[in-house]
């Protein structure tokens, strides 16, 4: 980690380069990914239209949570998954910006067929639809798999198909040969799903890996994990766990039936367990053996001015947004923070400039002004409280006077060890206004089973959420309903936040069936819980990566936190490679 | 001799069912729990229970220690239905995190740190006893001192930090080596030591200096017995004197540590394998601690105690072979 000194010095590189970068840009287009002038990278696509084959390699830290379907449920993970190995009924379209958030049939024939108001969804999958083996992608083998994620082993995937189908109690998975009656697949092609109530956004759902095919004869249980049966572009040619992943082509993948992946690569290689600052430096370098070379996790902060300060280099950076909003959740469960006016205070004592400082500079990280990230408010950065980035002291006091706390209070903070610096710069921001913080670090394999154990949460917490598909369906609820709080293990609501109004609006908006009128409602609600303070929106983060100089198509998804999208990406000449 | 090893090898049991029971007893305390971890971002109570049954984690504390135990010795089955996991012998538990049993995971990352304990040992052993043995027979000397002090600034020099400098220099400043990178020993002889040479030569240099202070002393010590006063009037060559007589006797002492420090470091270097990216036993448990995977953390921690048990013991049968005195 480094020193607080250092990183206001590396802030002010970087707002000197930011500035310096924005200025070579023109017009602000927003979300349009070819032309965001925060970002401080490469704008658009980074090195053209890539060529067929060659060897990608993908320099990485970590190995995967998981690439069985059923169980990949981190972001770039999914990215991975459902670009190369496996194909969903829809998915999103391999473009920057915000048309990458739009959707495209996939395994289906069209996006799917709603009746009975939203509650009924009916998919026809195409004909030509092959697994590496050669055999046929079937509507049963989808629901094999969507089956499968009930099962109580195949442990952290998403859990959209136990939210939404009808007549699931109880049921744990196929593997005892119990299927689901709200699944139905009447022929070899069609498949239905029948919803516990209307469902306007289903389309999307159906983009999680929750929704690709597992054939039952392939099926190894917890241990399909170790090699997913192939129905992308790529099937697994070797996997060392935690050190090598190796993807060749699937010969029987056809390009006709699939409008989203290019699978330009010959082979995909996946080295993992590699020092991160060593990836940095390797890619920095850009040359040589690792110039047909991308990193998979963020560029770390300490290497972002080496990159910003050079040109040549700053052309091969990414930085999309991540898409996730990075909160402060304040224990609402009990006082001071179940005082609504004491919540609200929080929000304009936090000096949210100071987080972005101590977050890796203003380069990477916007501060945030809503809980619902801009892609899911139609592009819009929603700010209805107008609270300056640094903070409003005056009318932080005021409102603690006014909530009886003049005298200011000790409140609790825990974070994991790698967020010390940003509770220090949280610690300084409310002693202004006379909060006394006290800071308790754990260590990250510990973090969350700290925070999520309601009774002895600390007082506040920093945690972020990111959406699975651009839909408030999939942030306010896991968020900030009040029924999803559970006493140990608790996820998500960590402001243990339970309010009777919130949640009625959660479930009306869920009735709806106009995906628009949806959305709408749930900014509408974003609004409606900022004014309850339940947690401060802190940043809006970017992902940076780095790639080699023989890369191109690369560019950060907006949907995959900003994670490559590997649907496209290839190399320039792949001769070299 | 027979019975001797007999008695130290109900001692290892002993030792290793101990260890066995108080680790897993502190993980059982533990407030992390593993079920909720896999259980993803939302999880009710009654798939959390249900997670927590197919992981066998609902058993009382006792039941989950004699199951493990079991599988040790006989393998178990893990889970129940069509896909119930056979984890074969040895059991080790199952990593839920890798999908894999922790015994294969640890067979298949030993290799590499072996490569990267004996490599760095030899290396170590080479450079450390030369200097202590050099140092000691050219006792009180300006070569005696110069080689005692480096000695004290590299055992006084952390390994993140060799290993740091060491790739600042020899890579990104001099660019002699490329990044490290493991390959294997099998795929590529060549490859496979370029790439270890440098954290061979970060451990070894720690190593070896706490070896030339210690050799250098047991040197001196079996350099002043009277057997080497009667060697040497006796007409025996110098070189004799120190190799048969000195170096056998001094060597005693180092031959404990060497033993501890070999058996400590094959059941992984987790510092120096993060930071050279060498997936081995130290890798995996820093990434097991990481993904809070304790099936994988009692398994690295049974096997670094196996090894540090089984060093002790092999090293105090080598004492007799070393030391004609010693006799079991």
């Amino acid at each position: 980690m480094i020193s607080r000194s250092v990183r206001a010095a590396l802030a002010a590189s970087l707002a000197a380069a930011l500035t310096a970068g924005a200025a070579a840009c023109s017009a602000d287009s927003g979300d349009s990914g070819g032309g965001d002038r925060r970002n401080p990278g490469a704008t658009g696509v980074i090195g053209g239209t890539p060529q067929r084959g060659g060897t990608l390699t993908v320099l990485s830290n970590q190995d995967f949570a998981h690439l069985d379907p059923v169980r990949n449920w981190t972001m770039p993970d999914m990215d991975f998954g459902i670009r190369l190995l496996y194909r969903t009924l829809t998915t999103f379209r391999a473009e920057p910006g915000k048309k990458g958030t739009e959707i495209v049939p996939d395994l289906a024939t069209d996006l799917g067929t709603p009746s009975e108001g939203g509650k009924v969804w009916t998919f026809t999958l195409k004909k030509g639809l092959k697994y590496e083996d050669g055999s046929t992608v079937t509507a049963a083998d989808v629901k094999y798999n969507v089956e499968r994620s009930f099962a109580p082993d195949l442990t952290g995937g998403p859990d959209y198909a136990q939210q939404y189908l009808a007549d699931t109690e109880g049921y744990a998975g196929p593997l005892k040969g119990e299927h689901l009656d709200s699944v139905e697949v009447p022929d070899e092609r069609t498949i239905v799903f029948h919803l516990n109530r209307p469902i306007a956004e289903f389309s999307y759902t159906a983009t999680l890996p929750t929704f690709a095919p597992v054939p039952r004869a392939q099926d190894k249980g917890v241990q399909y994990d170790q090699r997913p049966f192939s129905s992308g572009p790529y099937k697994i040619d070797r996997y060392d766990r935690g050190k090598e992943l190796v993807l060749v082509r699937n010969e029987h993948w056809k390009a006709s039936t699939d409008p989203v992946r290019k699978a330009y690569p010959d082979r995909i290689v996946v080295k993992m367990g590699l020092g991160g600052d060593q990836i940095d430096d390797r890619l920095i370098a850009g040359g040589g053996g690792d110039a047909s070379a991308v990193e998979w996790s963020d560029m770390r902060p300490e290497s972002v001015a080496k990159v910003l300060s050079k040109e040549d280099v700053k052309a091969r950076l990414a930085a999309e947004t991540t898409g996730c909003t990075d909160m402060l959740h304040l224990n609402t469960a009990r006082a001071p923070f179940d005082d609504p006016a004491v919540r609200r205070a929080m929000m304009y004592a936090v000096d949210r400039e100071a987080q972005a400082t101590a977050n890796g500079g203003p380069a990477l990280n916007e501060v945030a002004t809503a809980y619902l990230p801009p892609a899911l408010a139609g592009g819009k950065k929603a700010d209805v409280l107008g609270i300056p980035p640094a903070g409003d002291v005056d009318k932080a006091e005021k409102l603690l006077a006014e909530a009886g706390k003049g005298d200011g209070f000790t409140a609790t903070l825990t974070v994991s060890t790698g967020d010390k610096t940003r509770a220090e710069a949280l610690q300084q921001s409310l002693d202004r206004v006379g909060v006394t913080v006290k800071i308790q670090t754990v260590d990250p394999s510990v973090y969350y089973d700290t925070i999520g154990d309601t009774e002895n949460a600390p007082d506040m917490a920093i945690s972020g959420w990111c959406p699975d598909y651009p839909s408030g369906a999939t942030f306010l609820p896991f968020v900030f309903d009040g029924r999803t709080i559970q006493e140990t293990g608790n996820k998500g609501n960590y402001a243990q936040f339970r309010d009777e109004e919130v949640m009625r609006e959660m479930d009306r908006i869920a009735t709806l069936t106009d995906v628009a009128e949806a959305n709408k409602a749930w900014a509408e609600l974003d609004a409606q819980i900022m004014a309850k303070a339940p947690a401060v929106p802190l940043l809006w983060e970017r992902k940076p990566l780095l790639v080699g100089d023989n890369i191109a198509g690369a560019f950060g998804h907006p949907v995959w936190t900003g994670q490559f999208d590997y649907a496209v990406i290839g190399l320039k000449d792949p001769g070299t490679s | 001799m027979i019975l001797y090893l007999a008695r130290r090898l109900v001692g290892v049991a002993g030792v290793m069912l101990a260890i066995c029971l108080v680790t897993f007893t502190i993980f059982y305390l533990l407030p992390a729990d593993p079920a909720a971890a896999a259980c993803g971002k939302t999880c009710t109570p009654e798939r959390l229970a249900e997670v927590r049954h197919s992981m066998g984690l609902d058993e009382p504390l006792w039941r989950q220690f004699t199951d493990y135990l079991t599988g040790i010795f006989a393998g178990r089955e893990l889970g129940e239905g069509p896909h119930a996991l056979q984890c074969g012998f040895p059991c080790f538990g199952y990593s839920y995190e890798y999908s894999l049993p922790v015994w294969d995971l640890l067979t298949d990352r030993l290799p590499v740190s072996a490569s990267l304990a004996f490599g760095a040992a030899l290396m170590w052993l080479v450079l450390g006893l030369g200097t202590g043995i050099a140092a000691a027979l050219r006792k009180g000397t300006r070569t005696d001192r110069t080689l005692m002090v480096g000695a004290v600034a590299a055992a006084s020099l952390p390994v993140y930090f060799t290993a740091v400098m060491l790739i600042h220099g020899v890579v990104r400043v001099a660019g002699v080596l490329p990044y490290p990178e493991y390959a294997a020993l099998t795929d590529d002889p060549l490859d496979w030591a370029a790439n270890l040479l440098l954290p061979w030569t970060a451990l070894a240099l720690l190593y070896a200096a706490m070896y030339a202070r210690q050799s250098r002393s047991s040197m001196i010590e079996a350099m002043a017995q009277p057997y080497i006063r009667t060697a040497r009037a006796k007409g025996m060559p110098e070189r004799a004197v120190v190799v048969k007589h000195g170096l056998r006797s001094g060597m005693t002492p180092v031959l404990t540590i060497f033993g501890m420090d070999l058996g400590g470091l094959l059941a992984g270097a987790v510092i120096t394998e993060s930071i050279f990216g060498i997936p081995g036993v130290g890798r995996l448990f820093f990434d097991a601690l990481q993904r809070s995977d304790q099936p994988v953390i009692l398994g690295v921690t049974l096997l670094a105690a196996f090894f540090i048990v089984a060093a002790n013991l092999v090293v105090d049968i080598l004492y007799a072979v070393v030391d004609p005195r010693v006799r079991y």
